[in-house]
């Protein structure tokens, strides 16, 4: 589903850092992968690529059997927008709209009316439960509450790809857990491969397989004791 | 506060060097309104200055001055001045401000001097060179002498000896050149655009009879000036001033008043706009800076210097702005100047000498100073904001940024009551309380339309919304929404283009409403089949016909009946008023139903009778009068007393005016000239023919502008339109500044909502999309700003015809608004919100998604 073949990428012109160096692995269909690493190993960078926001220096990134070099932004944006759910750590909902105008906002962007967005846009807030919650701003809702909003609009597409980018990094323990158990039951329903940048072991554990990197290298890749879809 | 100083100062350094072209913005939106405001107080003050260098430059070593009303006073009076003891020399003057005969037309400024005493008073540098005249003032005593600047001469290249053709009271005349002045002392005055000719001379050629408009006089070394005013005063009949020349400028000042606050009022709107903008600019910094507030408040600054930091940094750049619009306002007021200069000349005849702009300390620091003080007090409310900021949300995320309270139900009601509050002073209050007080009225009812301001964005865009969706679908309706959603900072945007549009649509509300005004008066009042005017401005205060000129038109085959008008200016309880001398059976022959408050019948008898007047309401009403009350004029001969008979609408002067016979008038005044011929014609005589005989007639003679009634009733259109050229020139002013506040707005807009813009990217938005986005938010501020800027509009124009109509000009004029205008204006402010979009439109789509998202 995921496929990056010797991927290169380098920042800055005169004192070049090579964020990522010659990176090569692939994640199947429904597996989840967690990509650990200390700051500055490259994790973020693997998120950017796959998501088609960033490009390579050298090799090829491809998403769904498409190299995403032979796309341009506007392809690239309907892949991510279709295809691709993205979650962040620090959520990135936007503070002047409800949690049903956050989650229905890409179904708007792609044509659908109001409506039939926040009908659609509902209906998932109730999967992650938060039916009650519809109408509140992201300052009137905890945390955790606010995670599971993102969740929602990442996955309103219901796309094959997610992205989460230290999704427990900003909530306390036991918010994060129900955020990855939350995960664990939408992976289960809807079969989604994900990529899980994280720090947290525990949050790791839940994945099928952890890359490890290390200034831009893979230094590990451990397989996961359970089949694809068995969350811990 | 001060211990701390440095480092906010610093932090607010590194504010501006971050965010450089907001700030250049911003600087220009204050900069520019401080420019407009110094630039009309100091074009106003050149204005006056280079209208008083005209008085000291024609008045001479003159240590005082007798002047009379317009139409002068009897030279007889000449004798007693000359015969006062302590006068060492008195002369007689003759002012006219005429016109060449040229091809290309051009006014002359002639002055009659008695040439005998006249170099004991008047500095006449001559040339020398190649002149044959002994003495060019000796010279003069030939009736065809005149002589001329050199910067006239070298004008229209003339010298000694050659003709110059000149318009006078009898037509056409051809001048000799019999000398040439240098362009120094009067030589200067006009720009060099003046002659001096034979005081008696100028009295036949100019139709004055035995009238002069002024002696200037010097006192004798023995007598003090201010002893000899208070002989001449007790010598002389009433009706004449006795006064020093510098105090004359004060009578030019009091005429030109209603120009000159008019415009200041303008201006203060453009500095209001400006307001916005800091409040804008503010507001958004403020949400901008939200992290660093928090950290500002977590290291240990209290509520208090945080507000101290933000108003600091308003100061700050109220003090930058203020002073670059200073020097703008500087060089702005040259332009501002000419054209005042040019409206003192047409409108009230006084003849400007042009100086350069004059360069007042004070007013500079007083335009400095509100510059500041709008600066920090469009920062007041974020400032309050940011120091009530809780610290631990500060510190978060986005998300967790509080709901903007600004919709909030007391706001709604006091937002309402201040409105109703304006409105009803404006229906009620009373009339005099004073010029700061009655300007309250429409700063209650904006201050309450502020308030309301995210309210009413809010409802507009609302409507807005299903059009939005049906025109441009998803995309439109997140535009939208984005400014439904975000009410503060859509309406601290729209703000500034609410009091620019409100200042264009009330602006032009009120010239409408005046020109229908004007002509619903003119349906009554002037309906003569054709118009003389001895001046393209309705009349000049020094060119008149002679009767002699109505006599033969009255001749031409075709015309019925004529009557001919004086019009001038008279001093009235210490202020000056027009008056309106015409054959009153003629008039009364012919115009509809003009007489108010009194038996028409009745009234016409009197007043041909020569037994009473006719007063405007707004002559009424400045001065409490009523029908049957008595007014009192000194004249150059004996007092004039005659009670009002009636009243009548009139709009000659905003000082009021009064209309008497002809015969009453020639009697009193002493004056038979001629200022507009009014002809009568035969029913089914073309009023075209006619017309071109009457040109046929005074071709070669006389300086005459013949019209048929509607050429005269659009002419006096056009001359309205003249009078509003400034005003015209600052609502283009306001615009530039409200466009300055859109691009300014969409720009902070964007820069704010980097973040946003980045997640709607990272979720899948388009860059065609989101820059599509970012263009329609702007065309929705404009509609917004437009919907409630007519709304202000219609508000303050409701202002304007009643209470600042009644305050500058004495009229009430019935409410009009141009709501054609409003469509008129969109697809302007359109483009202009569109224009100004694009470049953070284009900056919003070129944004870096990572860095965006990435962003705090």
């Amino acid at each position: 589903m995921i496929r990056l073949e010797k991927v290169s990428r380098d920042y800055g012109e005169n004192k070049v850092v090579h964020a990522l160096d010659h990176v090569d692995f692939e994640v199947s269909r429904g597996e989840r992968v967690a990509v650990m690493g200390p700051s500055g190993s490259g994790k973020s960078t693997i998120l950017n690529l796959v998501c088609g926001l960033d490009d390579p220096t050298a090799g090829k990134v491809i998403v769904d059997g498409v190299n995403l070099a032979a796309l341009d932004d506007d392809a690239r944006t309907r892949l991510r927008r279709e295809k691709i759910g993205m979650i962040f750590q620090t959520f990135n909902l936007l503070p002047t709209m409800s949690a049903i105008e956050n989650v229905s906002l890409p179904l708007r962007l792609n044509g659908l009316s109001k409506k039939e967005a926040e009908l659609r846009a509902g209906a998932m807030l109730e999967r992650v439960r938060l039916g009650s919650r519809l109408d509140h701003r992201p300052d009137e809702v905890s945390g955790g509450e606010r995670q599971r909003i993102a969740i929602a609009r990442a996955l309103i597409f219901s796309p094959p790809v997610l992205l989460a980018d230290e999704p427990t990094g900003n909530l306390d323990s036991s918010t994060g857990e129900e955020i990855l158990a939350l995960l664990d039951d939408l992976h289960r329903e809807l079969n989604t491969t994900m990529l899980m940048v994280t720090h947290n072991e525990e949050a790791a554990a839940h994945c099928d397989r952890i890359l490890r990197l290390r200034d831009g290298r893979v230094v590990g890749l451990t397989g996961a004791a359970l089949p694809a879809g068995e969350g811990r | 506060m001060l211990s701390m100083l440095p480092i906010l100062v610093e932090i607010t350094w590194k504010q501006w060097r971050r965010h450089r072209l907001r700030t250049l913005l911003t600087l220009l939106g204050i900069a520019l309104g401080v420019s407009v405001l110094f630039a009309v107080r100091t074009a106003n003050l050149t204005l006056l200055a280079s209208l008083n260098v005209t008085i000291e430059k024609l008045a001479g070593k003159a240590t005082l001055q007798i002047v009379g009303n317009e139409g002068g006073f009897p030279e007889s009076v000449w004798e007693t001045v000359k015969d006062t003891p302590g006068v060492y020399v008195a002369q007689p003057v003759i002012e006219v401000l005429g016109s060449t005969a040229y091809e290309d037309g051009g006014n002359l400024m002639i002055v009659g001097v008695d040439m005998l005493g006249d170099r004991e008073l008047r500095e006449y540098q001559f040339d020398e060179e190649g002149s044959e005249i002994a003495d060019p003032l000796i010279a003069l005593a030939q009736p065809d002498s005149i002589l001329i600047s050199r910067t006239f001469a070298e004008r229209h290249q003339l010298k000694d000896g050659d003709k110059l053709p000149l318009y006078t009271a009898h037509g056409k005349k051809d001048f000799i050149v019999r000398g040439i002045f240098k362009p120094a002392g009067i030589g200067e005055v006009f720009d060099g655009q003046i002659a001096v000719m034979d005081v008696f001379n100028a009295q036949f050629i100019f139709g004055r009879g035995r009238n002069i408009d002024r002696i200037d006089l010097m006192n004798d070394k023995e007598v003090t000036v201010d002893e000899l005013q208070k002989r001449l005063r007790e010598r002389l009949p009433a009706g004449l001033d006795v006064t020093r020349p510098a105090a004359r400028g004060q009578g030019i000042e009091n005429a030109i008043s209603a120009m000159s606050i008019g415009m200041t009022v303008a201006s203060f709107i453009a500095l209001l706009v400006g307001v916005f903008i800091i409040f804008n600019t503010f507001s958004i910094s403020v949400n901008q800076r939200w992290k660093e507030i928090g950290i500002l408040r977590a290291l240990g600054v209290e509520r208090g210097k945080v507000q101290g930091m933000f108003l600091l940094e308003a100061m700050l750049m109220g003090v930058v702005g203020s002073l670059i619009g200073v020097a703008l306002g500087y060089i702005l007021a040259i332009g501002a100047e000419r054209v005042m200069s040019e409206i003192a000349a047409k409108v009230f005849s006084y003849v400007a000498t042009q100086q350069p702009p004059v360069f007042r300390f004070d007013y500079a620091l007083t335009s400095f100073v509100i510059g500041v003080a709008a600066s920090v007090v469009g920062a007041v409310f974020p400032a309050l904001a940011a120091s009530r900021l809780n610290p631990i949300l500060a510190l978060h995320n986005i998300e967790t940024r509080q709901r903007e309270n600004v919709l909030g139900k007391g706001r709604i009601v006091a937002g309402v009551l201040l409105v109703m509050l304006g409105l009803g002073l404006i229906r009620f209050g009373p009339m005099r309380v004073g010029i700061n007080f009655q300007f309250s009225y429409a700063l209650l009812m904006l201050l309450g339309l502020i308030i309301l301001l995210p309210k009413l964005s809010e409802l507009t865009a609302r409507v807005l919304r299903p059009v939005m969706d049906r025109l441009f679908g998803s995309v439109g309706v997140i535009a939208v929404d984005t400014m439904i959603q975000a009410p503060r900072r859509t309406s601290a945007t729209v703000g500034a283009l609410m009091i620019g549009l409100m200042f264009v649509f009330s602006m032009g509300a009120y010239v409408r409403s005046y020109q229908q005004t004007v002509s619903r008066w003119m349906d009554r009042m002037i309906n003569s089949d054709l118009l003389i005017s001895t001046s393209e401005m309705a009349r000049s205060r020094t060119y008149h016909f002679s009767p002699e000129l109505s006599g033969r038109i009255a001749t031409l085959p075709g015309v019925i009946s004529l009557e001919n008008a004086r019009i001038l200016f008279v001093p009235y309880a210490g202020d000056s008023i027009g008056l309106v001398s015409l054959e009153m059976e003629g008039w009364f022959a012919r115009v509809n139903d003009v007489v108010e408050d009194a038996d028409a019948g009745v009234a016409r008898e009197k007043m041909i009778a020569g037994d009473g007047i006719l007063a405007s309401r707004n002559f009424a009403s400045r001065y409490g009068l009523k029908v049957g009350d008595s007014i009192r004029l000194e004249t150059p001969t004996e007092p004039f007393e005659r009670p009002i008979v009636g009243l009548l609408e009139d709009y000659t002067s905003e000082k009021g005016s009064i209309f008497m016979d002809r015969a009453l008038y020639i009697k009193f005044w002493n004056d038979n000239a001629v200022d507009m011929i009014e002809v009568n014609l035969k029913p089914g005589v073309d009023a075209g023919t006619v017309k071109r005989e009457i040109e046929r007639l005074v071709k070669g003679e006389h300086r005459a502008f013949v019209y048929t009634n509607s050429e005269y009733k659009r002419w006096v259109m056009n001359l309205i339109d003249g009078f509003f050229v400034l005003n015209y020139m600052q609502m283009a002013i306001a615009i530039i500044i409200a466009s300055l506040g859109i691009i300014n707005c969409l720009l902070i807009s964007v820069s704010e909502r980097k973040r946003e813009l980045g997640v709607l990217r990272a979720i899948g938005g388009l860059r065609s999309q989101i820059g599509r986005m970012i263009m329609l938010e702007a065309a929705c501020i404009a509609i917004v700003g437009l919907v409630v800027g007519a709304l202000a509009g219609i508000l303050n124009t409701y202002f304007m015809v009643r209470t600042a109509a009644t305050m500058i000009g004495g009229f009430i004029i019935p409410f009009r608004f141009p709501f054609e205008m409003v469509l008129i204006v969109l697809p302007v402010v359109l483009v202009i919100s569109l224009a100004a979009a694009w470049w953070p439109a284009r900056k919003a789509v070129r944004m870096p998604v990572i860095e965006a998202i990435g962003y705090e």
